[in-house]
């Protein structure tokens, strides 16, 4: 990866894994090199191509579908930029695009995917109500922004519908939440709202993640809870309310107030490893990634809760036919479980949680999913040892985490207006 | 051969003989045959359409697009060029931002003011370094290890040059841990990294070296006798550097220059990495909008750099003409 590449949004593991990553890359390619007789039968079959980030497209992942499947499946990791453009502007690249709801504002009505028949999902009742009504568990807040409940429904023909219906736009894939990373021992206190953001007892020891979409949200939110603006939708937000973000911020850091505006999942581990910010906005794994260097680190569970963001599986509205089936049976194998307990290792969640745990044993289900302490060490995606015995993943389970999404990632209709004055704020 | 050539060389290119007249005319016979030149300069020409002159025009095409909901759309429309320089308020002695250049030109500016900085350093660091390995080093293996020894930090990645900037100056790094402990200041200073401090240091450390190599070049191509003859009609060394060095050097120090002023304003890696991101570049303002797909944009971005670097290019060329001195 280069150094921003587009760079990686809400859910970059990639970064702290490509050692492993590659390594075990490599030992793929040995393995393939070893094996004779095998790949006859997969290389007999047309392969299908899908893109994502590299968060879902890990060489692991597509090999272990492949064999399932029966047909090669070429993966291809973009940026979260190029993702986007050529989800958007190539869909006769791709059979499958491994995108985010995030996107949808501008994929429905550009109609690059097809409708997704829900018949066709052999494990469409075990998807979780987090997707089909917007509330993981009941009682649960739906969010602001580009909640995937307000993404999902489609008719026949793709336009969107207002409740559930037989077709969707995406299947549900992975998901997290992420909020505040804090080092406890410069902070001196817990951080418990968004607002600590901008405490000026952190001055020039905060960073901002530089991603305009997204760190405009986390802002937003640290804004409102210091009870200075009440924004509409902080995942859709108004010129004036952009303005107003905008001058708040560039006040802020003509007093000195960020030490650092960070675009890859790399540079926040080392912004906190290196102790050079206190607090900054941050992804759940790369918390863990922290605390793996030996620096306390804990990620914070604001009161307003947190930001949420959920990985769509689509098909082009190109595929046809053969590709088509195939594609159809890619997406089922994404429910199936083996890559719900893939993603689970590096801390994502899957839309069906009852399938992954069949697939993930006893003690990694009770830390990833029931935010239960480690009864071992326990492995990351690779097989290395990542969490030491008795450690307790920050941010409570699953349904914990899920009950409050403040807001959901998004693209904003004022998208070019809001990266023109983040532009400005950085300029300044 | 040419009895010129039997003059005695110093330095790693010495004194250069002249070419032999013979040698020239038949090489003038052969470019008028044409024949050979052709071939020559085919794969180069291929290279330069498919993968310069193509996308250039691709990049000046989309830049006239327009960029709908539905993706982009063939079309000609100026609007992203009047987006690019006209701000709200700009030539209303209403509104506070009276003669407020857009926010794209200001980073464009600044991107430029950057570089003229680091120009300026490079050339404060790099000429005395070059001037002491083509005058002060006779011998030329050790010239050419202690060039080599200036290309060391090439071997790394150019990433990794960036970050290693971490561990010295960043709150616990090397010189806040000195600092620390000799008792100077009570607690870490900030100012060394993720500040313009840090960020045109770095700039300068990556960069130096290609303004080293021409300026180097340019010195060890005096002839030394011209010096020696100089300061035997009494020329102080002042006058010699006034009056035959400096001018000699003056290509070296132009390519040096254009190397360094088309590399930083392009540049956008090292702002991210040691300012923090705490500023735009106009590499940068690309990448942000390349990320929301907005490549009509993107490409008026694009075009204005390159605009503004073939513009500074031909400043310095004016200011050096490189053709008449070497």
């Amino acid at each position: 990866m280069t150094v921003k590449n587009g760079s990686n949004k809400s859910s970059g593991a990639l970064s702290n894994i490509s050692r492993r990553k590659f390594m075990g890359t490599a030992a793929s390619v040995a393995a393939a090199g070893t094996i004779t007789g095998f790949p006859n039968i997969v290389q007999a079959a047309d392969p299908i191509r899908t893109i994502g980030l590299g968060v879902s497209i890990i060489n692991e992942i597509q090999a272990k579908a492949a064999k399932d499947v029966g047909f090669p499946i070429r993966g291809q990791a973009l940026g979260y930029g190029a993702l986007f453009g050529k989800t958007l502007n190539q869909n006769d690249q791709y059979e499958v695009s491994e995108c985010y709801f995030d996107m949808f504002d501008v994929m429905i009505p550009s109609k690059v995917f097809q409708p997704i028949d829900t018949k066709r999902i052999k494990d469409w009742d075990k998807v979780s109500n987090l997707t089909k009504t917007g509330m993981l568990t009941p009682g649960s807040q739906v969010g602001q922004g580009d909640a995937p409940v307000r993404q999902i429904w489609v008719d026949e023909n793709g336009a969107r519908t207002k409740g559930p219906s037989r077709y969707i736009s995406a299947l549900p894939g992975w998901h997290n939440a992420d909020s505040l990373g804090y080092n406890p021992d410069d902070t001196g206190r817990p951080i418990e709202s968004w607002a600590e953001l901008f405490s000026s007892d952190f001055k020039g020891r905060v960073a901002l993640l530089n991603v305009p979409q997204i760190g405009a949200m986390d802002a937003a939110m640290g804004v409102e809870a210091l009870g200075l603006i009440k924004f509409g939708d902080k995942g859709n937000m108004t010129r004036k309310e952009i303005d107003f973000l905008v001058d708040f911020l560039t006040k802020k850091k003509k007093e000195g107030h960020f030490r650092a505006f960070w675009e890859t999942f790399g540079q926040s581990v080392n912004l906190m490893v290196s102790g050079e910010v206190a607090l900054q906005s941050m992804w759940s794994p790369a918390v863990t990634a922290v605390n793996a260097e030996g620096v306390p680190c804990i990620y914070a569970s604001p009161k307003e809760g947190m930001r949420g963001w959920h990985g769509a599986i689509s098909i082009s509205a190109k595929a046809t036919g053969k590709k088509l089936d195939q594609a159809y049976e890619y997406l089922n194998w994404w429910l199936d479980g083996w890559a719900g307990a893939f993603v689970a290792r590096q801390g994502y969640y899957m839309s069906t949680p009852a399938n992954t745990k069949k697939h993930l044993p006893a003690d990694e289900w009770d830390f990833w999913y029931e935010g239960k302490p480690a009864a071992k060490e326990l492995p990351d995606p690779f097989g290395s040892p990542l969490v030491a015995k008795g450690v307790v993943r920050d941010g409570g389970s699953y349904e914990q985490r899920f009950k409050k999404i403040a807001v959901w990632n998004s693209i904003m209709s004022e998208n070019d207006y809001l990266v023109k004055r983040w532009t400005e704020f950085l300029t300044a | 051969m040419s009895k010129v050539s039997e003059l005695h060389h110093t330095g790693l290119i010495g004194s250069q003989p002249e070419p032999d007249e013979a040698a020239v005319q038949a090489k003038i016979r052969h470019t008028e045959e044409g024949f050979a030149t052709v071939w020559l300069i085919t794969p180069a020409t291929i290279w330069l359409v498919l993968f310069l002159v193509v996308p250039l025009v691709s990049i000046v095409i989309f830049s006239f697009w327009e960029n709908t909901p539905q993706g982009l759309s063939p079309a000609f429309s100026l609007e992203f060029y009047g987006e690019y320089f006209y701000t709200k308020g700009f030539f209303d002695p209403e509104a506070d931002r009276f003669l407020l250049p857009s926010v794209f030109i200001r980073t464009l500016g600044s991107t430029l003011y950057f570089t003229l900085v680091t120009m300026l350093l490079c050339l404060i660091v790099g000429y005395p370094i070059a001037y002491f390995l083509a005058m002060q080093v006779q011998a030329f293996k050790w010239q050419l290890a202690l060039f080599l020894l200036c290309m060391v930090p090439f071997w790394t990645s150019y990433l990794i040059r960036a970050v290693a900037w971490l561990p010295m100056l960043g709150r616990r790094g090397l010189i806040n841990q000195a600092l620390l402990g000799m008792g100077i200041v009570d607690k870490p200073v900030s100012f060394l990294f993720y500040s313009e401090f840090g960020y045109t240091m770095a700039l300068v450390q990556i960069y130096v070296v290609l303004s080293i190599g021409p300026i180097f070049f340019s010195l060890a191509k005096i002839d030394k006798d011209i010096i020696e003859a100089a300061t035997d009609m009494g020329a102080t060394p002042f006058q010699i550097f006034r009056e035959i060095i400096g001018p000699m050097s003056l290509p070296g120090v132009a390519i040096g220059m254009i190397f360094i002023f088309v590399m930083i304003t392009g540049e956008f890696a090292t702002a991210v990495v040691v300012y923090g991101g705490k500023t735009s570049t106009a590499g940068t303002v690309i990448l942000n909008y390349y990320g929301i797909a907005n490549y009509p944009f993107a490409a008026v971005n694009a075009l204005m750099l390159m605009l503004a670097m073939v513009i500074g290019i031909i400043v310095i060329l004016r200011i050096v003409d490189i053709r008449k001195e070497l």
